[in-house]
């Protein structure tokens, strides 16, 4: 006797644990997720931070003054780089940069390039006067020599910004 | 005749439309394509996956004193000097002691004995040369920190609970560039 054969209609696999996992981790991947600020995204250079091992201290995400120090990819030329945290405090900044008449200050420029030590102490008594409680922090590549930070870091004492961050990475 | 046509048939109610020759289904729930909401689900993942990025710095910080035009007087007994050279050795000395090239660990030690010896009065100079690398005068600020807990269990040996750290950072002159070129 021959058997019949039946005829294969495909199959039914769950779907609904992976869709719960791939929600979960799209949730979670969305909630942790940051943008890019304005003066972030107006940053031509990468900064390789110096590394460290005891520090846990977390970057504090308002009232935030960020000097950063970088050697520019393409014009390989050093320079401070200013910019505020704080959304209002962006616009404002702007606004007395171009009264002061900074080169190429714009409403729209969230990062200005100093290469003076003149101009940065003027940003930085600006900063201070935007926002008092505004916090330091110094973002500096750790191949540049020291000069460069002892310079931020008088400009910002004859200020009375005592008190700073060096922005590091931790080791490894 | 079959289930509830019968049942509604004997109730002699009028019905809209073809009355009594329709069965009522019963329904088994319904399906709903998920394939569209997964695809842009999964697409989604990976893109957050993907930019996101999970080392977030972390910050070393710093108190310098203010600047003043008042001298403070402080006896050199208590000061320890740390010279960092432009080539990048660094030179450890107590009051008027002559400089000493040290390692990373060395540093450390002499920081951390000095500290309890002095019960609190030591006084840590980070004097670096402009053209040392910052990364190196980080690395000696991490060191100095990395022997903070060990000063602390110091002094609490001897009795002392409470930690008043002292540290500056002051210029590299030329004068300390003398004192440690020929070293």
């Amino acid at each position: 006797m021959s058997k019949v054969k039946k005829k294969r209609l495909g199959f039914v696999l769950d779907m609904t644990p992976l869709v719960d996992i791939t929600f979960l981790l799209l949730t979670f991947f969305m909630f942790t997720a940051k943008f890019r600020s304005e003066a972030e995204s107006q940053q031509k250079f990468v900064i390789k931070r110096p590394r460290t091992q005891v520090d846990t201290s977390k970057l504090p995400e308002k009232d935030l003054v960020m000097i950063k120090i970088g050697i520019d990819t393409v014009r390989l030329d050093t320079a401070y780089y200013i910019s505020m945290i704080n959304e209002k405090d962006v616009a404002e900044f702007a606004r007395q940069m171009m009264a002061l008449n900074f080169p190429n200050a714009t409403d729209r420029t969230a990062l200005f390039k100093i290469t003076d030590s003149l101009w940065l102490g003027k940003a930085i008594e600006h900063t201070r006067g935007i926002n008092p409680r505004a916090v330091y922090a110094i973002d500096a590549d750790r191949r540049l020599p020291y000069r460069w930070v002892e310079t931020a870091i008088n400009e910002m004492r004859k200020r009375r910004a005592t008190s700073f961050r060096f922005v590091t990475d931790k080791k490894q | 005749m079959a289930g509830g046509g019968e049942a509604l048939g004997g109730s002699k109610t009028p019905r809209r439309g073809k009355t009594g020759k329709r069965k009522a289904k019963k329904r088994v729930g319904f399906r709903l394509d998920m394939t569209p909401l997964v695809d842009i689900t999964f697409l989604l993942l990976t893109f957050f996956m993907l930019t996101t990025s999970m080392i977030t710095p972390q910050t070393m910080e710093m108190s310098v004193p203010p600047e003043m035009d008042v001298q403070i007087e402080v006896r050199e007994s208590e000061l320890l000097t740390i010279r960092v050279r432009s080539d990048g050795k660094v030179f450890v000395n107590m009051g008027l002691d002559a400089p000493s090239l040290v390692t990373m660990k060395e540093l450390r030690k002499i920081v951390i004995d000095q500290n309890i010896a002095l019960k609190n009065r030591c006084i840590v100079t980070l004097k670096a040369s402009g053209n040392a690398s910052y990364g190196l005068v980080v690395e000696i600020l991490d060191e100095l920190n990395a022997a903070e807990p060990y000063i602390i269990e110091g002094l609490k040996r001897d009795g002392i609970n409470e930690r008043k750290r002292k540290f500056t950072v002051a210029p590299y002159t030329p004068d300390d560039d003398k004192e440690v070129v020929a070293l």
